[in-house]
């Protein structure tokens, strides 16, 4: 039933280990090498920092044709990350290629922590709240980030 | 860095186990290319050697035309390679509605004899792994030619050696070189080195042993520079197989056909790849296929062998699930209800496994089948793709599918109760030659008034897309009830892609599935679109006479 990993899925985890990302990571399960346990620090700058988030990758069997399936596990306030972590980001979605891997999708979703877009809400009460009272909106993110992202 | 003198006529050293004599002589019956082609037939491994071969190894990277190390290469449709500046000059193509996309107006005749055809302007970018190959060389080339005063050797060109013919040409000795491949690069680079020239190198003893070790390193060296470039970029293993999209994109055979069941658009840059490329007709990008054959025959037949093995147990068996039902069309939908438990447990394998089966139509008439002989279904099939299934409580199972590509059995067997086979995936012909089609046919003298078909060759593909569409306006205006909103809800509107709208046409249309079947073998626009419009024309004769009935065909 187990087919043996795609050489793909390999090269992919070693390149994440010995070439890492900074403020990333991502840790492959020792019993599912499809599954990894991701930490993302918040960007410098954005109303994340300081924070470490913890998300889910999975790769689905057809991985590289079909995406990576990754979701927050640390409760975020974002207008574009819903209540179950769930991430509305293009290259997740209509916009994936073969081309693109693990390391370009998590620098996607840190760069999405930086640059916040209510205008594409997946989240519309933190959208909404985002577009009519933005200073309100990042303390709330501020207070959720020491609140739920602190480094353990 | 006076590189050149004049010297006297060309000798061969002896001696010293130096004579280049083995190489030259097979060098003098056979053009490169077949050299080439030799070398990768070869079953056993034979790499190029960095100093004893550096003179084939610089000509796999030479372009044919203007003989210098390729320049943002181009690699053409054909899997030929030349320069972006050696692409000849383009003209304006006549007779060509079809797709008409900007740039596609425009070809020029390749300069390569065996091809020798017109290639849209449009299909020939930079090729983007043979340019950064070319760079990285470049670079390392120029490390050690810094090198170049301090070692001291000589050589000797050239020779005509194609065609059989000696050209005594001038002969050359150099004082300083930094071992072979780096001076024969750079004598090409300076434009001094034809393509077809051989070279000989007169051996300076006290250096020789040193030369050659240097030639090795910098060969490694360039290896391990470029080992990232021949990587795929979907399956991260050394290509297998080459092949270079018109955007100057390379993946292995394998991974692009894989890339393109899923979306027509390049992973890379991801632009439209136009109508589903047959890839049977795709060339392998020869530069790099000489080149990865050249450099690492070992790592390319070990990655043969992985991937035969991974096949055999896939592709070379019967491993498509085939559901012997009803006829379907290529990015239409098909809604089926699966019953019977032998269905029902192959639904599930599909389900948890690709989420595709092939269906085939039942061969009511036993009509005989190609090599299969008079078997139950026809072997044109369509692929589908499952995109939703709901499992009633009773374990009948709807599923709602939509076809991904035709097919053809190569051979059939049974598993579990249900139908599988080895399927070949059938594809329309390349771009290129649908175009070459539609300028020949139209350009046809006038066919007789009484030819109907002869006529239907003469039209434009676009013409040809116009009769059906028109068609289809018209039995709209008259309510035709094959027609109705939910037909349309189901179908969708008639596609303006002429490759797509026989399909659709067929799927909407109220004629025997044995004449829709007419379309399941094509491999041209035209020819479906011919089939479409000989449907109409028939339909319209009957019209003719009985007025207002509906009954068709
Ligand atoms: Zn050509
Ligand atoms: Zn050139
Ligand atoms: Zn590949
Ligand atoms: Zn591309």
């Amino acid at each position: 039933m187990a087919a043996p990993l795609p050489k793909r899925i390999i090269k992919e985890t070693e390149r994440l280990q010995s070439e890492p990302v900074p403020g990333i990571s991502a840790e492959p399960h020792e019993e599912n090498a499809r599954y990894f346990d991701v930490k993302v620090d918040g960007p410098s700058g954005s109303c994340y920092e300081g924070g470490e988030f913890q998300l889910e990758l999975f790769l689905p069997d057809d991985y590289p044709m079909c995406p990576p399936r990754i979701r927050f596990l640390t409760k975020i306030y974002h207008p574009n990350i819903d209540r179950l972590g769930r991430i509305c980001l293009d290259v997740l979605k209509n916009n994936w290629s073969p081309a693109l891997q693990i390391r370009t999708i998590l620098l996607s979703i840190q760069a999405l922590l930086g640059a916040p877009n209510p205008e594409d809400p997946l989240n519309e009460a933190v959208a909404k709240q985002w577009k009519e009272n933005q200073p309100e909106a990042i303390k709330t993110a501020r207070e959720w980030t020491t609140l739920y992202a602190q480094k353990k | 860095m006076n590189l050149l003198q004049a010297a006297g006529p060309l000798s061969v050293s002896s001696g010293e186990g130096q004579s280049y004599s083995g190489v030259n002589e097979k060098a003098d019956l056979m053009r490169q290319d077949e050299l080439a082609a030799a070398e990768q037939k070869n079953a056993s491994p034979s790499d190029l050697g960095a100093h004893d071969d550096a003179r084939a190894l610089v000509r796999l990277i030479q372009c044919s035309r203007c003989s210098l190390p390729f320049r943002m290469p181009v690699t053409l449709p054909c899997g030929n390679t030349i320069c972006r500046a050696c692409v000849p000059q383009s003209h304006e193509r006549e007779h060509i509605s079809y797709p008409d996309l900007p740039g596609r107006r425009q070809a020029f005749r390749c300069p390569f004899q065996q091809c020798a055809e017109e290639h849209p302007v449009s299909d020939c970018n930079v090729d983007v792994v043979l340019t950064k190959l070319m760079d990285s060389i470049a670079e390392v080339v120029a490390k050690h030619a810094s090198a170049i005063e301090r070692t001291p050797a000589a050589l000797e060109a050239a020779e005509r050696w194609d065609e059989g013919v000696s050209l005594p040409e001038k002969m050359a000795t150099q004082e300083a070189l930094a071992g072979r491949l780096v001076t024969t690069y750079l004598l090409a680079a300076e434009g001094k080195l034809a393509r077809d020239a051989q070279m000989d190198y007169l051996p300076t003893p006290e250096v020789s042993g040193n030369e050659s070790a240097m030639d090795v390193t910098i060969l490694s060296e360039l290896l391990e520079t470029t080992q990232r470039e021949v990587d795929c970029q979907v399956c991260y293993n050394l290509m297998l197989d080459p092949v270079t999209t018109f955007c100057g994109h390379t993946l292995c055979r394998n991974c692009l056909a894989r890339v393109l069941d899923h979306s027509q658009h390049c992973p890379v840059c991801r632009r439209g790849l136009s109508i589903a490329p047959s890839l049977h007709s795709q060339a392998s990008n020869k530069t790099l296929v000489n080149l990865l054959n050249g450099l690492c025959p070992e790592a390319v037949s070990a990655r043969a062998e992985a991937v035969a093995l991974e096949e055999a147990g896939g592709e070379g068996g019967l491993n498509t699930s085939l559901f012997v039902c009803t006829l379907g069309f290529p990015n239409q939908p098909t809604f089926l209800r699966i019953f019977e438990p032998r269905y029902r447990l192959m639904l599930r394998r599909c389900v948890e496994g690709s989420k595709e089966f092939g269906m085939l139509m039942y061969n009511r008439y036993l009509e005989p089948q190609g090599d299969l002989g008079p078997v139950h279904f026809y072997h044109y099939g369509i692929m589908l793709r499952i995109i939703h299934s709901q499992l009633l409580a009773d374990g009948t199972s709807l599923i709602e599918t939509r076809g991904a590509y035709r097919f053809r059995v190569k051979a059939h067997g049974v598993m579990d109760g249900y139908a599988v086979g080895n399927v070949e995936r059938l594809d329309d012909v390349p771009l290129v030659e649908e175009e070459r089609l539609e300028a020949e046919e139209t350009s046809l003298p006038p066919a007789a008034e009484d030819d109907l078909a002869g006529q239907l060759t003469r039209m434009s593909t676009k013409d040809l897309l116009a009769l059906g569409q028109d068609f289809i306006v018209r039995m709209q205006a008259r309510s035709a009830n094959w027609l109705q909103q939910r037909v349309l809800d189901i179908h969708g509107l008639p596609p303006d892609d002429a490759a797509m709208f026989p399909y659709w046409f067929a799927s909407v249309l109220p004629i025997s599935d044995e004449e829709k079947y007419k379309l399941m073998g094509t491999t041209t626009v035209r020819q479906r679109l011919k089939i479409t419009a000989s449907w109409i024309r028939r339909i319209e004769s009957q019209r003719w006479y009985q007025s207002n009935s509906c009954q068709i065909l």
